[in-house]
């Protein structure tokens, strides 16, 4: 606040100071407590107490500037009163709000040179209650293409800002700060992919379909989210930043009189749409299934059940409890927030819970030195059953499409399950696999700022501060020994135990001048410092083979493969950064950071990081906007560079055990090392414009980028006959360069009615400009399924595959892939609008559109090699009449006269709709709460919501177009197989405050 | 103010502590390195090299099996999630050159690696004697003449490329004319180190190469350069080099009249970090024999135990192409079963066909006769023209060799793909692999 305070410095005299009090309250009336009073030109402030009141000494023709999160601020003269009351109005466009831009500093929004993506915790969890922090973002920022892995419970998502900025070597997903400590977001292992063989050997895989950890995070616990999109605006956070930064600051306590909130959520998901449910008769079962399929036919005499819906059909629960207490006095005040979420799925034994603790303390040891800590403990609990891709017909997500519906396949009264002839009885593993992963975690910062010194027209401040994020993590599969498919196996029986544990600690220490000059019309803001970041993830597991019966302890298996896995590595970073405030006219900055990770090939190479900005606030300006609807015009352009780092192990060239004969041996890795490896470095030029009309009530920002990763880390894929399959080498450049435009108006303000609209759009394209390694394809299950192409001149995430277009004579036929379409969308548009109504009525609606963009589906080939697809027996496809539609799909590839992808063949190019998030609330009048409970509630909120409401889709090669059987990539994310129904949620909420 | 200044203080001394210290290199903390072996390599790391090659003599020996076998439509892999093992391999739907089934080349790339490091290590030490020496590029130059030879066998006419110790510079793959003679150089490389190896290698063999389960002793310099030997007939065969192929065979391990099975093992073991056989049946993998071909093999033939004959045939579709055979491989029930590298039987039977080319009709009865003997059969009785005796050679490696990868190579050496024999109208018998899409890139690609 002091920062800031110091950014909106201009001259005062200090003549005549006398006493200024007043209460702030909320349209409503309610208090309003921990608002910020500051004197305009000095440094001095205050903040509101419980009851929101204030008291502060002001001079002779003082003006106050009066904000608070969520509000309008306000700037108020206060003439010759004493007393001031102040109503805020709430603000949806929070112009006003001061955004953390640096390591140590922050600026209001209205200054501001980039185009920072920025969230309250209204716009997260006040429409309803999202299971994952990532998941309630989606929709809701320009410029960030956000895709749900899957609808099993638990979350997972891929989190892309502004285009790729990754060919896949280098994080993929945003670095997220939560309270100054940098989280740990991975997607751990489980093993499951090795348990259903969807992949060999003993590696990692992201086919284990796990959620991404910031699952562990309570969304309800947040206060605001910034999102820094790109390298112009996340410089500051140098090595680790390119793709984008998410800072999340928790709810802190504003002192004053303890306020105990307690919410409930009671809701329902189910399946929005199912897939299946071809007819079947005799001579269909023959063709497809046999004989034995026609024996069964007969055998079933007519009786037919649709197991899709027996095994998707439930209906899952939803249960959210939290209480919160927050309160505390002038030294010290706190937030205390207890919660559990408890959520099962639409299959049978799947569901999430988590626990979660936080306690956020401050306090005032000096009137000089702050210490501040926050704490949360998490404990998370995640059924993610089986779907996905899978190689021995496990998963019930793979089998169900080749389910057909004469089969008998309940349990006898003995519970034995019948051997499905299409592979594995889906009941059996519904009921009695099991794939669990668990996580404990202990997340906790603590801040000390210290004034050192702390005049009127300069102060210096020292800020040191730490964070530990440690989690252990336990995945458990378990196959019993006794299913149809193990007992296929040499070894019957499948268990695997996965211990994870993952400890980040970060160290900051920054020195804050600011310094005011030339009658406050000038304010510098100098800051200066060093970041340590320390990672270290280890795993093991036992993996078991040859189970007992009954027994899901791998250390009771006869044969067992294990692994031990040791990632460490050390980040150290100095910067500093200086901001110059020309009177809010024009506001510049400029700064570096250098940066150094063990990550690289040299570690103790140091890496710059520059960056620059400069708005300009045309409406101060001189007068010219006074008599215009012109509220606010800023022009801005802001540049900047970040870096990825290497993956873990890139550096090596490893040598693995093996054993023959009863002898050991060593053999070497098909991955060379690269000991030169740099990082990539992204810059970014952003342009922008940002307008306000009619006092901000209508608002507009719009951006226009333009983002180039250089040195991308690509593999350099050798002959594989030579031994060595690839090593890892800066190869490549891309760019990608969008439009993000974000709108904004309260189209109707009264009293008893208010409309408020948002609508946002934004297109990002990329495109390779330099591979110096041949092209390649990644990615999904090959060219005759559909795969990413890097290439040169073309976008990376650009899908191509069968047929080639050469004849097989012309040399280049071998590359010459037909091109289905990009992964990126060509462009998303959403809309959230918010009604205030009949006063205590708010009904929210967003909805959220995304054009044609391509994924690569499998899982309607499963469907029709199964006879099952809804309109299996149709005719209409092929043109002849007689063919069935899905023998036709079988045999089709390749694109149609208008260069569409045929329909049938695997990539398909689609848009959808969906009405994300939707709700309606019903704020209890005071007057009715207190006729009723005397003056016990301060508060009740009833409403329901519902996710995916609507869904509009012409994606019709699977469940929902947004899937992922890969987890989160930049490069192969977005692949559809075996993969569950879309799950619609709707739940009811009550939220009382005492 | 005096606490004020102590906090600028400390602050000031981690600022100096932090930025003074060198970040120290991680060094992997997970596996041992190559480069830690190329040069002053010790014993035990020479040992553990030799090791890790009869380890690798295993890369990719089912895909190869298995999709030599498809080819040459001696077998057919009934795959649950996979069709194109019977869509693609079978010629119904093109062959694809980024699939799966390139592992069939591919995979032998790592055990020529390893040779070349094993060689170069060797080169670079002096931790071990020349004799030693020998040893271990005696065992190196083998089996890198052997990965070879699959690696050939798998791309025909598109050849291999021979020298590939710089991985960012390979040779251009040679002809096959080249890329054979090149193996057969190997082997006699080989066989000469091993000559000059002394009467024991300096490391323990493992155990498919001890008596105990190869049925003959190869893990002494002599024991061992007999299986080269065996290896050098098979190239000589392929080579259509009679004379020399049988020359090669009196160097080799055969015994006319002993156990048909003696030849140096696979062993295998599901635990890690050694692997289990990778050639069983599995809920998706069934292995199934072509019907017409098992339909006419003899009765009392001991070979027929290869195969479990359903009572209702197993039956696959895709593509719209249906096949039903009740032969299901029957060879591998264990994930620890050994699976053979080279055997007895085979040698006699290149033997027979050595005679049988050169005019040796007695000779080659005589070798036939003892493959059939060994088999529960009476005695060859057919024509003994050379063209008849050829024939009969064929189909008795049909029956005696199933299943072990040779039935495609055997038609295509004779020039007889049009023979076989196709269960479905529209497969075709591909007459290579096509060149892994990785290769071609490499080949094709802009250099900097």
């Amino acid at each position: 606040m002091l920062v800031v305070a110091g950014l909106c410095l201009s001259f005062s005299t200090m003549a005549q100071d006398r006493s200024l009090s007043g209460k702030v309250t909320d349209g409503s009336g309610t208090p309003l407590p921990g608002v910020s009073v500051l004197v305009k030109g000095s440094n001095r402030g205050t903040t509101t107490d419980g009851d929101g009141t204030y008291k502060l000494s002001v001079g002779e023709g003082a003006k106050i500037v009066i904000s608070y999160v969520g509000f309008a601020s306000e700037e108020i003269a206060v003439g010759n009163r004493t007393s001031l009351d102040v109503a805020m109005r709430e603000d949806a466009r929070q112009i006003s709000e001061v955004v953390v831009t640096g390591l140590a500093t922050s600026v209001k929004r209205s200054n501001l040179a980039n185009a920072v993506g920025m969230l309250s915790a209204k716009d997260l969890v006040g429409t309803t209650t999202p299971v994952t922090a990532d998941g309630a973002l989606q929709g809701k920022l320009a410029g960030a293409n956000i895709q749900s892995n899957g609808s099993m419970p638990g979350g997972g998502f891929n989190v892309q800002l502004r285009g790729v900025s990754t060919l896949g070597s280098s994080a993929s997903q945003p670095l997220y700060i939560v309270d100054g400590v940098y989280i740990d977001n991975s997607q751990n292992s489980s093993g499951r992919s090795q348990a259903n063989k969807a992949t060999g050997g003993s590696s990692a895989s992201t086919q284990d379909n796990n959620a991404n950890r910031l699952a562990d995070l309570n969304p309800d616990d947040i206060q605001n989210i910034e999102v820094l999109k790109g390298a112009s605006a996340a410089a500051v956070y140098g090595t680790r930043a390119n793709a984008g930064v998410i800072i999340i600051t928790t709810k802190r306590g504003k002192g004053g009189k303890t306020k105990v909130s307690f919410g409930q959520d009671l809701g329902a998901a189910n399946a929005y749409a199912y897939y299946g449910g071809s007819p079947w008769d005799a001579q269909k079962a023959q063709d497809i299934n046999g004989a034995a399929g026609l024996a069964l036919f007969n055998a079933a005499a007519g009786k037919s059940t649709d197991w899709e819906r027996v095994i998707f059909g439930e209906t899952g629960r939803i249960r959210n409890t939290r209480l919160s207490v927050t309160g505390g006095n002038d030294k010290t005040s706190f937030y205390i927030n207890g919660s559990y979420n408890d959520e099962s799925g639409i299959v049978k034994n799947t569901g999430f819970t988590r626990a979660s603790i936080r306690a956020n303390i401050d306090h005032k040891i000096t009137s000089w030195l702050d210490l501040g800590t926050n704490m949360n403990f998490v404990s998370t609990n995640n059924d993610r059953g089986w779907s996905g891709n899978d190689n021995s017909n496990i998963n019930y997500g793979y089998n169900i499409p080749y389910t057909p519906p004469y089969l008998q396949l309940y349990p006898d009264a003995q519970g034995n399950y019948p051997n499905s002839p299409v592979g594995e009885n889906p009941l059996a593993i519904r009921d009695r696999a099991v794939n669990n992963q668990k996580v404990n975690r202990f997340i906790g910062g603590l801040s000390l700022t210290a004034r050192v010194i702390n005049k009127q027209n300069s102060s210096l401040t020292i800020k040191m501060n730490g964070g530990l994020d440690y989690q252990s993590g336990l995945a458990k599969i378990w196959l019993p020994s006794d299913l149809q498919s193990q007992l296929g196996e040499p070894n019957p029986g499948f268990a695997q135990d996965t211990r994870t544990e993952a400890i980040n600690y970060n160290l900051q220490l920054a020195a804050i001048h600011t310094a005011s000059v030339a009658q406050g019309r000038l304010n510098f803001t100098t800051s200066a410092g060093i970041v340590q970041l320390g990672t270290t993830s280890n795993s093991n597991y036992v993996r078991g083979r040859g189970l007992p019966a009954g027994v899901s302890n791998p250390g009771r298996a006869r044969t067992f493969e294990q692994d031990v896995d040791y990632r460490p590595n050390t980040d150290q970073g100095v910067f500093a950064q200086e901001e110059i405030n020309f009177s809010d006219k024009i506001i510049a900055s400029g700064g570096v950071r250098f940066d150094r990770s063990t990550l690289n090939g040299d570690p103790n190479k140091w890496f710059a990081f520059p960056r620059a900005s400069v708005a300009a606030n045309l409406h101060n300006f001189g007068k010219w906007a006074e008599n215009t609807p012109l509220s606010q015009v800023k022009l801005r352009v802001a540049y900047g560079q970040t870096a990825g780092l290497p993956a873990f192990g890139v550096l090596y060239s490893q040598m693995s055990v093996t054993g023959v004969g009863g002898q050991g041996g060593l053999i070497p890795s098909t991955a060379l090392g690269n000991p030169q490896i740099k990082p990539e470095r992204a810059t970014e030029l952003e342009y922008g414009l940002d307008f306000g009309l009619f006092k901000n009530r209508v608002t507009a920002e719009i951006t226009v980028y333009n983002k180039k990763v250089f040195d991308l880390i690509q593999p350099l894929t050798t002959a594989p006959t030579t031994g060595v399959t690839s090593t890892s080498v800066n190869a490549a450049d891309l760019t990608n360069k969008g439009l993000e435009i974000t709108l904004g108006a309260e189209v109707i303000r009264k009293p008893n009615f208010s409309w408020f609209v948002q609508p946002i759009v934004w297109y990002n394209r990329s495109q390779i400009t330099r591979l110096d390694i041949p092209e390649r394809l990644t990615g999904g299950f090959g060219a005759t399924f559909g795969q990413w192409r890097v290439k040169e001149t073309f976008s990376p995430t650009q899908i191509v595959g069968q047929p080639r277009t050469l004849p097989t004579t012309d040399p280049n036929y071998l590359n010459s892939w037909t091109v289905y379409g990009d992964q990126q969308p060509k462009y998303e548009f959403s809309l959230n609008q918010r009604i205030t109504f009949l006063k205590h009525f708010e009904l929210s609606v967003l909805g959220h559109y995304r054009h044609k963009f391509t994924v690569v589906s499998l899982s309607r080939v499963l469907w029709d090699e199964g006879g099952n697809t809804s309109d299996w027996n149709d005719k209409n496809l092929a043109g002849d009449g007689t063919t069935r539609n899905g023998e036709y799909r079988q045999a089709v590839n390749g694109l149609d006269e208008s260069g569409n992808p045929k329909e049938g063949y695997n990539p398909v190019v689609t848009s959808f709709f969906k009405i994300r998030e939707a709700a309606i609330y019903y704020r209890v009048p005071k007057s009715t709460l207190n006729k009723s409970f005397g003056k016990v509630l301060e508060g009740v909120k009833l409403g329901v919501s519902s996710n995916n409401l609507f869904r509009w889709t012409d994606y019709k090669a699977g469940y929902d177009p947004e899937n992922s059987n890969f987890g989160s990539s930049a490069l192969g994310s977005g692949v559809d197989i075996g993969s569950a129904p879309l799950v619609r949620r709707v739940m009811f909420h009550l939220s009382v405050d005492f | 103010m005096k606490s004020k200044f102590i906090y600028g203080l400390g602050a000031a001394a981690l600022i100096a502590s932090v930025s003074a210290c060198k970040l120290a290199p991680v060094l992997d903390p997970n596996f041992p390195s190559v480069d830690a072996v190329t040069s002053n390599a010790s014993k035990a790391q020479l040992d553990a090299l030799s090791i890790g090659q009869f380890s690798l003599a295993r890369n990719g020996l089912a895909t190869y099996t298995q999709v030599v076998g498809v080819v040459g439509k001696e077998l057919f892999n009934f795959n649950s999630t996979e069709s194109r093992w019977w869509t693609e391999l079978n010629g119904i739907r093109p062959i694809d050159n980024s699939a799966f089934y390139n592992t069939a080349t591919t995979a032998f790339g790592l055990p020529v690696r390893q040779a070349n490091i094993t060689i170069k290590a060797c080169d670079n030490t002096s931790a071990v004697t020349d004799q030693q020496k020998n040893g271990y590029k005696g065992v190196a130059n083998t089996f890198k003449a052997l990965a070879y030879l699959y690696m050939l066998n798998a791309q025909g006419k598109n050849g291999v490329r021979l020298n590939v110790e710089d991985p960012f510079n390979p040779s251009k793959a040679a002809t096959y004319a080249e890329s054979i003679s090149a193996i057969a150089k190997l082997l006699d490389d080989g066989s000469t180190q091993l000559d000059q190896a002394g009467g024991a290698f300096p490391f323990a063999m493992p155990s498919g190469f001890r008596s105990g389960i190869a049925g003959a002793d190869f893990s002494t310099p002599a024991g061992f350069k007999r299986f080269n030997r065996a290896i050098a007939a098979r190239v000589a065969l392929y080579q259509g080099d009679y004379a020399k192929t049988a020359t090669l065979i009196g160097q080799s391990f055969m015994v006319l009249t002993g156990d048909i099975n003696i030849g140096p093992k696979h062993t295998f073991d599901p635990s890690s970090p050694d692997i289990a056989n990778p050639l069983l049946n599995s809920t998706s993998v069934r292995i199934v024999g072509n019907q017409k071909l098992w339909d006419a093999a003899e009765r009392g033939d001991k070979r027929l135990s290869k195969v479990a004959v359903q009572a209702t045939p197993i039956s696959y579709t895709a593509a719209g192409a249906s096949y039903a055979t009740p032969y299901l491989a029957a060879m591998y029930r264990a994930a620890t079963d050994v699976v053979p590298v080279i055997r007895n039987e085979e040698l006699i039977l290149i033997a027979a066909e050595a005679a049988a080319q050169t005019g040796g009709t007695a000779e080659a009865v005589r070798h036939i006769n003892a493959v059939r003997t060994a088999n529960g059969l009476g005695n060859y009785t057919g024509a003994t023209t050379q063209a008849a005796l050829i024939n009969a050679i064929l189909k008795e490696r049909f029956y005696s060799l199933w299943y072990e990868g040779h039935r495609w190579l055997d038609m295509r050496r004779l020039n007889r793909l049009g023979e076989i024999e196709l269960p479905v109208s529209s497969m075709k018998v591909l007459e290579n692999m096509e060149r892994p899409v990785q290769e071609v890139n490499w080949d094709t690609r802009i250099i900097r």
